[in-house]
């Protein structure tokens, strides 16, 4: 076990974004989400300002799993249509790729696997909300990667103790941190000054039924974490799939047809992958 | 959703994403590609169009089934996990169809 207050780890969290481990980008997007005063329209002119990150941004909007009707061709309508939660959500998750690839191969896909099916399932349920869902999904699993980061060491024996043990990497990392890296990314999210719905939603994602004001939403995000981890993509720090928390998964009421639509559109979302990076 | 190259592209495939040059449209998703959209794409120096239908997994049907045991292993006898287990089987086994 580490021996560090939670305090002290939430300090060290919320700082870690200043750490020279990170790219200076995402020190950067972090600086400019995370200040109240900045306007939508002046987010929309930072992204402007970097061709590699607009036309990532672009892509990802436009692709099939993201299926907005109609092409998307500027920054600027992108954060119109879209809003603001979408487009710092975006910012973050193209930006974690490398991080991602480098720390924990997998975690990207993970993530953006769990924001479409997350996206898909809110919009079967008829959620208003549903572009809330996406980003939330797409940065559920972001304290992962802090601690990671800050604890290399103890994480990779706390993955191999998942593994070993039969456990899942939730339940390995509350034996040896203190919390979670589902309350690390909610304490992400709230720097980050995302609505406290999907704070929520990245706090609860393993345990739904804690939810009060976002509980369908968190039992979506549950479920599409599960459901990746039984179709077998990405990775997410251990190999085992969860158990669904059968108050969440009634909840939905979901058909087998639905559930087959969802593993289908997760599939085909693992495309962009090559299409972001590698052209 | 595979990418298939031009050269393989057969009358009645459905495309999955459109085919555009730049921010132009040519052909709309899901259109039902004919002997003369296939000219058109090869005449246009396309080198592949997305199309309906399953990818091709990288391994063996055998060793994704094994996968998914291993996956389920500790929790397959829980509340709704065999469900889910069952429905994640047949869209596996559909991949290799
Ligand atoms: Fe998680
Ligand atoms: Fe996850």
């Amino acid at each position: 076990m580490i021996n560090i207050s939670i305090r002290d780890l939430r300090r060290r969290v919320e700082g870690i974004i200043g750490l020279p481990t990170i790219p200076s980008t995402l020190r950067q997007i972090s600086r400019v989400i995370g200040d109240p005063s900045i306007s939508l329209k002046e987010i929309g002119e930072f992204i402007s300002n970097d061709p590699a990150l607009t036309s990532k941004v672009l892509k990802i909007v436009n692709s099939a799993a993201y299926g907005f009707p109609g092409r998307i061709s500027s920054v600027s309508h992108a954060t119109v249509l879209l809003g603001l939660n979408v487009i710092k959500g975006l910012l973050i998750g193209v930006s974690v790729f490398e991080l991602m690839q480098n720390t924990m191969c997998g975690l990207w896909e993970h993530s953006l696997g769990c924001a479409v099916a997350s996206r898909l399932i809110a919009k079967k349920k008829g959620l208003e909300g549903y572009e809330d869902v996406y980003v939330a999904g797409l940065l559920h699993d972001i304290g992962k990667l802090v601690l990671i980061l800050e604890f290399p060491k103890e994480y990779e024996q706390a993955m191999e103790e998942a593994e070993i043990k039969g456990i899942t990497i939730f339940e390995a990392e509350e034996e040896h941190f203190v919390t979670n890296h589902a309350v690390i990314g909610s304490w992400l999210a709230e720097k980050w000054l995302f609505p406290y719905n999907m704070i929520e939603v990245i706090r609860y994602h393993h345990k739904p039924y804690l939810s009060k004001s976002a509980s369908i939403e968190t039992a979506i995000v549950h479920l599409s974490d599960i459901l990746l981890r039984a179709e077998g993509l990405g990775f997410a720090g251990d190999p085992f799939v969860p158990v669904v928390s059968p108050v969440a998964f009634e909840a939905l009421h979901l058909s087998k047809m639905d559930l087959r639509e969802i593993l289908e559109e997760m599939r085909d979302s693992m495309e962009i992958k090559e299409e972001l990076f590698l052209s | 959703m595979p990418k298939v190259s031009a050269d393989k592209l057969e009358p009645g495939m459905r495309l999955a994403r459109s085919v555009t040059r730049g921010r132009l449209l040519l052909i709309a998703k899901g259109t039902e590609l004919t002997e003369e959209y296939i000219e058109k794409i090869r005449a246009m120096g396309i080198s592949a169009v997305y199309i309906w239908g399953p990818s091709h997994p990288a391994i063996p049907k055998e060793e994704a089934l094994a996968q998914l045991d291993r996956r389920f292993r500790f929790v397959g006898n829980r509340p709704y996990m065999d469900l889910l287990k069952e429905v994640v089987r047949e869209h596996i086994e559909n991949l290799y169809d």
